[in-house]
């Protein structure tokens, strides 16, 4: 037991724990007078549950057995998203969730970690292979299709994390970077002219206008500040009259007098900084950071290029999303809505979170041949 | 690819993750560290709301204390736009729409017309009632109608509907020029301003100081809590000189005699109009003009459109005719004329006129009697508005002499009563007779002589030959002479003829003056030739009754009348109320001895105004009354009585119109 990396998982704790307590806050503001004042608080504590759970089996399971499961699970994952976009539940115009049991549950958290469990598999059964771009083609193949069924929920900010993953995988298993960097930047560069020619040429794109405006908004979000702006500009005055204390847990304004929209899901950032300030945010990033350096050392020191290659593509989605997350709420990053892991409420991305962490310390437990 | 490489990629990869880092650091810095202060104000900005709380306007009150102008709160049921999209609005609104028994689609509409900011309330239904708030009130327990909020304000209330109201006016939102003018006396769009009457004259004194309330706001508008306030001042209270009882009973006579004479065939009599004077102050006790409107109507919504069709509607209801129109005085006028020829000498109480009926200067004129007053002194002639005497008397007097003395009366001028629209009328000098008929002619004429002219122009034109020209030019001469002949025949009329003043010393032809200086005009006959300025308001008070200002009697002049003189203008008006005299049939049975004179304008081509002025008690005059029926035909039948139902309103004698209706009823 004393293989285990306890530094990342205090981490995990100390982000989840103070999450909680955010969460509480953001969540008081929301409800009505007293009345379900704590079911968020619950059912981010039965995600906790559920991901512990988790946790502990993706850390003793062999990982080098998932091996096995990757065709599986990759055609699951292809059949979900597929039901999504059928059945699914709406929710703010797109189809992200599905209902089991009393829960809603959201298959594109997981369908993250089935492409980084399958590309780290695919790309080590090639390994050293990767010098020509149309050695590229199968991986970028292997992520398109879920990739392209997530968008058509549509749920951008998720598509975009796989070509994030996608790109710090194939780095690390060896891609050459002027590749990766033609295909991020191109891929960037093309979607920044295919809107620009959009909104000025009118030329067909297949997103719809509310997207358009969250991806553009946070140029200028004084120039729709009742519209699209509106949730930009209201974080930034959040995390802004925080200051270095912060206006006191429970005590923001934006908060609790719920100026601030989305404040236990997208904007949970925005209430940390608001309630508790630079101090509270430096904090929250430091733990971050503690755990994704962690994360990184996993990748170096893994036994094998599976072992790292998956921890590559978990940090990369960690990073991702911290990125995003926060890029969102302090205003450089357009509104993608994606979580910030193991902080913002949602239980589905609770146990995705924390069974990518369980798998980290498995690649880490079995770094070396013998263990216990 | 070996290990080696790959260590030294992760380190590359560690690289990007730790400058990613720090850029969300130094952004976040940024915002928190260096931006504090900015932020933080508009997070304050953001909860913090100046709700203006509108003042109580001031009350109207008449003399005895009636309240003929308040206030009572007005519920507006209002939506507070909270960015909502429409289906989010959906079940808000039907439901509102049940509670307020309209259709969802009135309320929709309501909301689309008007798109204020974020968190400002939409007003959808002004004025409901007090169940309706408490229905939604309830209902706003369930949080069933997010948005929806009931916001109070002051209503003016006209307890009296038509009575009194082109004295009181009414309000209205304050109009674009209103708005450019007093803007710095702190109005603002959407504030209520006085459009008519003491509601507009005393619009500073009425409207109060603006109360404040801060009040912290969730993102929904809701007051979370009361951050202070500053209490409205409300605004000071009228007390005027006006009796409601006297001003109601000269309303309903008004309406008599327009429904009288309309009976009788005279349809052209549409309005009337009428005032009473205490002659001892100048107070003003009833000031009505015939038509009349609600002013309370301004009180509900009122678009422009319905507004403009109220302001233009046949009958003019919104004009003030006792003050605003001005009629040529008929016989009241004699006393003028009496009083100048009196004064100058030319005539002296013993004077005497022979009348057969009829008049000769220059051609026949004939007195309103054919049958002829016989001989006829100053007395006499009031008494039986003999225009034989009065025409020999002008004549004697002159009209300048006459004009001098109308002025002196107050006659031809404003009277200075508060209310603004007044007019002046007209004492016809020469000059103003020169410019009237000009004026006249120029419209006749001019357009004949030009018509001539553009007709041989074509034509000499057009001619063939010189001969031919010569020819058209002499023709065009001739028929320009022709014109001018005609021109000239009334082109003597532009000078001031004797007829003239034969006209003027009856009261008829260019004279014209509003009722109110008719009133103003006997009231000093009355009192001895006293004019004082005519006024409404008594007295500004405090709502705590503090009394902030208080007006007395005004004099204006002092007529250069002797009291010998006046003594006998006023027996002959004694005169006219007593067996004999014009008025008799409406006072024979009249409890006090009153004085009076009938008049009956003539108006080209239409029915005659029926005029009376008079004033009660004849030996200790309290009040003076001055009645216009316009084209109500002669004056002693249908104006005089209109007057004497007044008088019987304030002495508290039981009205014959009255006893007469409540036996017909």
């Amino acid at each position: 037991m004393k293989n285990l990396d306890y530094t990342l998982i205090l981490a995990a704790i100390a982000i989840i724990a103070l999450g909680l307590v955010t969460i509480a806050s953001a969540t008081q503001a929301t409800s009505v007078s007293g009345e379900a004042n704590f079911v968020f608080i619950w059912k981010q504590l039965l995600g906790i549950a559920l991901g512990t759970s988790a946790f502990v089996f993706f850390l003793f399971w062999r990982y080098e057995e998932l091996a096995k499961y990757v065709k599986v699970l990759y055609g699951a994952n292809l059949a979900v998203l597929l039901a999504v976009l059928l059945v699914g539940h709406s929710a703010g115009g797109a189809q992200r969730w599905v209902q089991i049991g009393p829960f809603l549950f959201q298959p594109s958290e997981f369908a993250k970690l089935v492409v980084i469990i399958g590309l780290a598999f695919f790309l080590s059964q090639r390994e050293g292979r990767l010098d020509r771009f149309r050695d590229l083609l199968p991986a970028l193949a292997y992520v398109g299709v879920p990739a392209l069924l997530i968008l058509a929920q549509p749920d951008l900010g998720t598509a975009v994390v796989f070509i994030a993953v996608t790109v710090g995988m194939l780095y690390i298993a060896g891609a050459r970077p002027l590749w990766l960097g033609t295909l991020a930047l191109g891929g960037l560069g093309s979607m920044v002219v295919w809107i620009w020619a959009h909104l000025n040429h009118g030329i067909w794109i297949p997103l719809k206008d509310y997207q358009i405006g969250r991806l553009t908004i946070f140029l200028d979000p004084w120039s729709d500040w009742q519209g699209a702006g509106y949730h930009m500009i209201q974080s930034q005055i959040a995390i802004g009259s925080g200051g270095l204390w912060g206006r006191g847990l429970f005590s923001g304004s934006q908060n609790q007098l719920h100026f601030l929209p989305e404040q236990h899901t997208d904007f949970i950032f925005s209430v940390l900084a608001e309630e508790l300030g630079f101090i509270g945010v430096v904090i929250l990033l430091s733990l971050f950071f503690i755990l994704i350096y962690r994360g990184v050392r996993i990748a170096a020191q893994a036994k094998d290029q599976f072992g790292t290659l998956l921890a590559t593509g978990i940090v990369s989605m960690l990073t991702f999303h911290v990125l995003t997350n926060v890029g969102m709420a302090t205003g450089i990053m357009p509104v993608t809505g994606l979580p910030l892991p193991l902080f913002s409420y949602g239980p589905s991305s609770m146990v995705a979170t924390l069974t990518a962490l369980g798998l980290l310390g498995n690649v880490w437990l079995r770094r070396q041949m013998i263990v216990f | 690819m070996d290990k080696k490489a790959a260590l030294k990629r992760i380190n590359v990869f560690l690289g990007v993750i730790v400058f990613i880092f720090l850029v969300l650091i130094a952004r976040v810095s940024y915002l928190q560290l260096m931006e504090t202060e900015h932020y933080r104000t508009l997070a304050r900005e953001n909860t913090l709301r100046l709700i203006t709380i509108p003042a109580p306007r001031g009350e109207i009150f008449d003399r005895h204390g009636v309240k003929l102008v308040g206030n009572r709160p007005l519920y507006t049921v209002s939506l507070i736009n909270l960015g909502q999209t429409r289906e989010e609005l959906e079940p808000v609104v039907e439901r509102l729409a049940g509670i307020l028994d309209r259709t969802p689609e009135e309320l929709w509409e309501a909301i689309e017309n008007q798109s204020p900011r974020r968190y400002e309330p939409i007003r959808l239904v002004k004025d409901v009632s007090l169940e309706i708030v408490s229905r939604i009130e309830e209902e706003q327990i369930d949080d069933c109608l997010r948005g929806v909020v009931i916001e109070l304000e002051p209503m003016r209330e006209y307890p009296y509907g038509n009575s009194l109201a082109h004295v009181l006016g009414y309000i209205r939102e304050i109009q674009p020029d209103q708005l450019k003018r007093h803007k710095a006396d702190g109005y603002r769009m959407g504030d209520v301003f006085g459009q008519a009457g003491l509601e507009n004259a005393m619009e500073k004194i009425l409207r109060g100081t603006k109360g404040a309330r801060q009040v912290e706001v969730d993102a929904y508008g809701r007051p979370v809590r009361s951050l202070g306030v500053k209490n409205p001042v409300p605004g000071n209270d009228l007390v005027l000189t006006i009796d409601l009882k006297v001003q109601q009973a000269a309303e309903a006579a008004l309406t008599w005699a327009v429904e009288q004479a309309q009976k009788e065939g005279h349809d052209d009599c549409q309005a009337a109009s009428a005032v009473v004077l205490d002659v001892r102050t100048g107070e003003v006790l009833a000031l009505a003009s015939y038509p009349a409107y609600d002013p309370g109507i301004f009180a509900g919504d009122l678009s422009a459109e319905q507004a403009q069709a109220l302001m233009t509607a046949p009958g003019r209801p919104f004009y003030n005719r006792a003050i605003q129109s001005t009629y040529p005085p008929g016989s009241t006028f004699k006393m003028v004329t009496a009083v100048a020829a009196l004064e100058t000498g030319k005539i002296n109480h013993q004077f005497t006129v022979f009348d057969p009926g009829y008049f000769y200067h220059e051609r026949r004129y004939t007195c309103w009697n054919p049958a002829g007053h016989g001989t006829v002194n100053v007395i006499k002639g009031l008494q039986v508005s003999c225009n034989t005497f009065f025409w020999e008397v002008g004549l004697r007097t002159g009209a300048e002499t006459i004009a001098w003395f109308a002025r002196e009366f107050g006659l031809g001028r404003k009277t200075g009563i508060e209310l603004a629209g007044e007019a002046a009328g007209v004492v016809p000098t020469p000059e103003y007779k020169r410019r009237m008929v000009q004026a006249e002619l120029d419209r006749r004429f001019g357009p004949q002589f030009e018509a001539v002219e553009e007709k041989y122009r074509v034509k000499i034109a057009a001619a063939a030959s010189g001969e031919r020209r010569e020819q058209l030019r002499r023709e065009k001469e001739r028929e320009i002479a022709r014109i001018q002949a005609r021109y000239d025949r009334y082109a003597w009329d532009l000078v001031w003829r004797d007829y003239d003043t034969l006209n003027m010393a009856i009261g008829q032809g260019i004279n014209s003056y509003s009722p109110l200086q008719l009133a103003n005009y006997v009231a000093a006959i009355a009192n001895g030739g006293y004019i004082y300025q005519p006024y409404l308001v008594q007295r500004v008070t405090a709502p705590d009754g503090r009394i902030i200002s208080e007006f007395g009697p005004q004099l204006r002049q002092r007529v250069s009348v002797s009291a010998a003189h006046l003594d006998l203008i006023r027996e002959g008006m004694y005169r006219a109320t007593q067996p004999g005299g014009t008025a008799y049939g409406s006072f024979f049975d009249f409890p006090l001895p009153t004085a009076g004179k009938t008049g009956t304008a003539e108006v080209l081509n239409k029915n005659d105004h029926a005029l009376y002025v008079g004033f009660a008690p004849y030996e200790e005059p309290e009040i003076a009354v001055s009645v216009v029926v316009e084209h109500g035909g002669k004056g002693s039948k249908l104006a005089a009585p209109v007057a004497r139902k007044i008088m019987d309103a304030y002495f508290g004698f039981v009205s014959r119109g009255a006893s007469a209706a409540i036996r017909n009823g």
